[in-house]
């Protein structure tokens, strides 16, 4: 049952991580590719640190918590990293397939 | 212990001074006060038996092996320097309280001279001579501090660093002829050093014992030639002068002949060295005293002129003479200090020390007058006041030589002359300041000063004629007791009065007097000769030569070893590193492969070795665009943090992990501040030299490598593997290692790191730079600097970060971690903070002064260190104990720990220190930046 479990998880996170991978490859803008690493990633990682914490969890030795700390500590920094990455693309006025938005904001 | 405590009081009390002194002026001076009696009360009970004729002796072993032991000494010359020492010290500490403007920062002063006060206490009081130089070193670097006090004034620096160099350059003499000394006799110690006088008389290696010792003596009381450091440091506070260049320090010279004077003194060499150096400074002082229109410069060289007459009469070797030698020593110490004092007044109320435009103070001051007039009497050497007893005795000395030598007549001579123009340069200290007509121009409106500054000038005052007038009562058993300290036996038959009849001594003093009278009534011609030979007679003329001299040469030097460009000096190190490995190579040679067993090959470590290499090429490659090879930079390092992961290192990786990031902000900060495009610089040819010399010295250290980790070697590792639980109760042995088994190595490697943090604190603060205020293609800079999420995200991380850091702290000597890595990771948390809230954000919330933390870190380090000491163990032995705690579960309790925490707070302190600055650099150098929306 653990196992099944485990194996489930680290499934849907590898996925996640093929899938972002991809995106940030075969995205066309930046902004687009920006989507891969941040969200896939994040989800994708989440899951394997669920797994492990699950399956080391279950071996005896106690609670494995380690990985909680590890997915807290990148839930807080992935958006941080995109946000600056977007703001720096905007700031640098980089090429977007998006149409532009009516009021030009001076990139801030 | 007595001994022992008064010496370290001042010390100790100089940090309790600095701290009182943010209190206010009051504060400080009681506290420096407070030390000073404090100091004083620890010597009080030995005074009855010193009084007695006993010789105190206190031994503590330090360094067994050397031979150095800390020994203390009180006998009556010793005790006499300690009460002048502190005496006329608390009277310098009240007089100064009113001396300096509320502009300066009197803390820093007492603090000066509570240093300086227990480096002469530990001068006098030493009975081991290499503990005497160490403690005479201190009062030239604590006097460098307190000459130096007004920084900001050109003639102070200048000052300070003459005198300094003056004396250093006698105590590194003195020094020698110390070390000559213990290897003639044997030992370090007074008490034996100054029985074994024939000893040393006979031996081949005197003379160069003798001059070295001179050497120091004269420097440091400012002898001819040495004499020029003296007036130059009367840049200083008058109380610095007051209290150093009359009473104390110039008197260690003296002190030293005395001190010395029953082992050296005695042989021809002696006589006519010492004599004839105190004759000659003897006349010089007086004469140059007399021309000099500074009333600070008159009183310097007045000083010289009488520690020439002091050391002439040690010179002359007779134990009347020594004794009058002594009793001169009193005399001078007060007569002179209250003359600078009243000096130091006449500045402070008229702004000036001219002497051509300060006139009529009497009308002004009468009762400062009063006072200078008896202290310029006892300098004359005029009858009824301290002086004069001094000085006859010092004549009828002088008058024992007639007979011995065949220029004899000369020595009474010369001391006529010489007392000629002491009465004639006290007369002008007199009349020129307080009658002569009306001031010119004074910068101040001058009148009586506060009673308080006066009561030290009347104090000493009322010593020079209480003295003068009952010397049988007043300072005969001191002098007594003093003298057969000197001597070291049995005093010689002389009686201290104002009335011997009419002896020929009595006669010289006459025509000093009169004559003296004279020479100042015929001062305009003597005025204007010496206006005309003005800076030709200066003795700091060689010195400056000397001086320009030296920096020559090493400028000499530095310009043939430096190439002043790195590249170069970098090529040449390269080069010359590669020659001489290569020639060990080939000298004996070996195979480069060795007998051990290689490691299985593994894919995923050839993966990452070439990827390692990737990276590295690609900094070479793309060195010009910095901030890619930069971030490049920081892979090689994250890698290299796997691979020690890979073999079995974890702090190791952890480690570089950490330090990495703190490198990579470093490099960011200061790189906002260098060009932002890099222009090519080395021709064609150049670089494929480089390129060549770059893969032989990389090829050559590779296949180093590859000779050592082939061959099977026994390491040290075993032994740390084997002790680090039973020995120092920790299972990570590299913790172990470093708080335990090399404690003492992590003790100098923080300190270091916390003076270099200290260093670049001190570079860099208030430091403009320009900055540029665009980027390389001509962008200004995004106005958000402080975007809200990281902002408030970062926020957030902190606590978990140092949640992070205490864990890998608590843990580090049984798991992966330890103070190093858990400063680093709070370091990274907290310089986190100042990115992403900016620096001003960020410094209302945490303490901005970083030095306590590093203090901090350092004093639980050594604190650690000593606990063990006072338990009988050697410095810095680790003890262990293991508990159970019921929720906790086992944990284990070493002092290492504390120790760790001394290296995390250290660590923390520095890194912060460096980063925050060099951010605070940022913001100055910033152009104002547009409010943020």
């Amino acid at each position: 049952m653990i196992e099944l479990l485990t194996s489930i998880l680290i499934l849907t996170g590898a996925l996640f991580t093929f899938i972002g991978a991809l995106g940030l490859v075969r995205l066309k803008d930046f902004y687009c590719r920006l989507h891969g690493p941040t969200k896939a990633t994040t989800l994708g990682v989440g899951s394997l640190l669920l797994a492990s914490s699950l399956w080391f969890s279950t071996r005896g030795t106690g609670l494995s918590l380690h990985e909680l700390l590890v997915t807290l500590f990148l839930f807080i920094t992935a958006p941080v990293s995109a946000h600056l990455l977007a703001k720096a693309a905007l700031h640098l006025r980089l090429k977007s397939l998006a149409p532009a938005p009516e009021s030009e904001t001076s990139g801030t | 212990m007595n001994l022992l405590l008064c010496v370290i009081t001042p010390f100790l009390g100089a940090a309790l001074v600095a701290a009182v002194a943010r209190l206010g002026t009051w504060q400080a001076a009681a506290a420096a006060a407070g030390v000073t009696l404090a100091a004083g009360a620890w010597l009080a009970p030995l005074v009855g038996g010193t009084f007695q004729g006993t010789t105190l002796i206190e031994r503590y072993t330090w360094m067994p092996r050397e031979g150095l032991d800390l020994t203390f000494r009180l006998d009556g010359f010793g005790l006499l320097f300690a009460l002048m020492i502190l005496g006329i010290g608390l009277l310098v500490i009240l007089y100064a309280r009113w001396y300096f403007s509320p502009q300066d920062r009197l803390g820093r002063f007492y603090t000066g001279m509570m240093l300086f006060m227990g480096s002469m206490l530990g001068v006098v009081l030493s009975e081991n001579l290499i503990q005497l130089l160490i403690f005479w070193e201190l009062t030239s670097l604590s006097s460098f501090l307190l000459i130096s006090y007004w920084q900001q004034r050109t003639e102070a620096r200048q000052g300070a660093r003459m005198a300094l160099t003056v004396t250093g350059m006698g105590g590194l003499a003195l020094l020698g002829g110390i070390l000559l000394l213990g290897q003639i006799t044997g030992s370090y110690d007074l008490s034996v050093v100054l029985a074994a006088g024939d000893q040393v008389r006979a031996h081949p290696l005197y003379l160069p014992t003798l001059l070295l010792i001179l050497l120091g003596a004269f420097t440091k009381s400012a002898q001819f030639p040495f004499h020029f450091w003296l007036p130059n440091a009367m840049a200083a506070p008058t109380p610095v002068s007051a209290y150093l260049h009359s009473a104390t320090m110039v008197k260690a010279g003296v002190f030293l002949l005395a001190r010395l004077f029953p082992t050296l003194s005695g042989t021809p060499e002696w006589t006519w060295i010492v004599s004839l150096t105190g004759l000659t400074t003897l006349l010089i002082g007086a004469v140059f005293a007399l021309f000099k229109h500074d009333l600070k410069g008159l009183l310097a060289y007045s000083t010289i002129s009488h520690l020439g007459l002091i050391t002439l009469l040690f010179g002359l070797g007779t134990p009347l003479a020594a004794l009058a030698g002594v009793f001169h020593i009193i005399n001078h110490a007060t007569f002179k200090a209250s003359l600078f004092m009243a000096a130091g007044i006449i500045d402070h109320e008229t702004g000036t020390r001219d002497m051509r435009r300060i006139n009529g103070m009497w009308g002004v001051m009468p009762y400062t007058a009063t006072l200078a007039m008896v202290a310029a009497a006892a300098m004359a050497g005029v009858p009824l006041f301290n002086g004069f007893l001094s000085k006859e005795m010092f004549f009828t000395e002088t008058l024992g030589t007639v007979a011995q030598l065949r220029f004899g007549w000369l020595l009474p001579l010369t001391a006529i002359v010489a007392g000629i123009f002491a009465v004639a340069y006290s007369l002008r200290f007199i009349h020129d300041v307080f009658f002569n007509g009306a001031p010119i121009d004074l910068p101040r409106t001058p009148h009586e000063p506060s009673r308080w500054m006066r009561l030290p000038v009347e104090v000493l005052v009322a010593l020079c004629l209480l003295v003068g007038m009952l010397p049988a009562l007043t300072v005969e058993p001191l002098l007594a007791i003093a003298a057969r300290g000197v001597l070291q036996g049995p005093l010689p038959p002389h009686s201290i009065a104002i009335w011997h009849g009419f002896t020929p001594a009595l006669w010289m003093s006459l025509i000093a007097l009169t004559g003296g009278v004279l020479v100042y009534e015929g001062r305009r011609p003597l005025f204007a000769l010496a206006a005309r030979l003005e800076g030709r007679l200066e003795a700091r003329r060689p010195y400056d030569w000397l001086v320009a001299g030296v920096f020559g040469v090493a400028r000499w030097v530095t310009v043939r070893l430096d190439l002043a460009s790195l590249q170069r000096m970098l090529f040449l190190f390269v080069l010359s590193a590669l020659a001489l490995g290569m020639a060990g190579f080939w000298s004996a040679p070996m195979p480069l492969t060795g007998a051990g067993p290689l490691l299985p090959f593994d894919p995923v470590s050839l993966l990452v070795a070439l990827g390692l290499a990737a990276c590295t090429a690609s900094v070479v490659v793309l060195h010009r665009s910095r901030l890619i090879a930069l971030i490049l930079l920081g892979a090689v390092g994250l890698i290299v943090s796997l691979i020690f992961a890979k073999f079995s290192a974890p702090d190791l990786a952890l480690t570089q992990l950490s330090v990495e990031v703190v490198t990579i902000v470093l490099l960011l900060l200061a790189l906002y501040f260098l060009p932002q495009s890099t222009p090519a610089e080395s021709s064609r040819p150049r670089q494929v030299r480089d390129l060549l010399l770059a893969l032989a010295a990389g090829g050559g250290n590779a296949a180093l490598a590859w000779a050592v980790l082939t061959r099977p070697a026994e390491s040290i590792a075993d032994w740390f593997l084997t002790h680090s639980l039973p020995g120092g109760g920790g299972a990570n042995v590299v913790n172990v290692i470093l708080v335990d088994f090399r404690g003492f190595d992590t003790l100098g490697e923080i300190t270091v790191l916390a003076l270099a943090g200290l260093g670049i604190y001190a570079m860099l603060d208030g430091l403009r730079l320009p900055a540029p205020a665009a980027d390389a293609q001509g962008r200004a800079w995004d106005p958000d600097a402080h975007p809200l999420i990281m902002a408030s995200l970062v926020r957030l991380l902190l606590p978990l970060a140092l949640l992070v850091a205490v864990y890998i702290l608590l843990r580090g000597h049984q798991l992966p971690g330890g103070g190093f890595i858990a400063g680093l990771v709070t370091a990274v948390a907290l310089i986190m903070q100042y990115l992403a809230n900016g620096v001003a954000w960020t410094r209302a919330r945490l303490p901005a002064n970083l030095h306590p933390l590093i203090a901090a870190g350092l004093l639980i380090a050594t604190m650690t260190g000593l606990g063990s000491l006072a338990l009988g163990y050697p410095f810095l032995t680790s003890s262990f104990v293991h508990f159970h705690w019921a929720l906790v579960g086992d944990f284990e309790l070493a002092s290492a720990m504390a120790f760790d925490l001394g290296v995390y707070l250290v660590v923390v302190g520095a890194t912060l220190l460096i980063l925050i600055h060099l951010g605070l650099v940022h913001d100055l150098s910033r152009p104002p930046a547009e409010e943020p929306r």
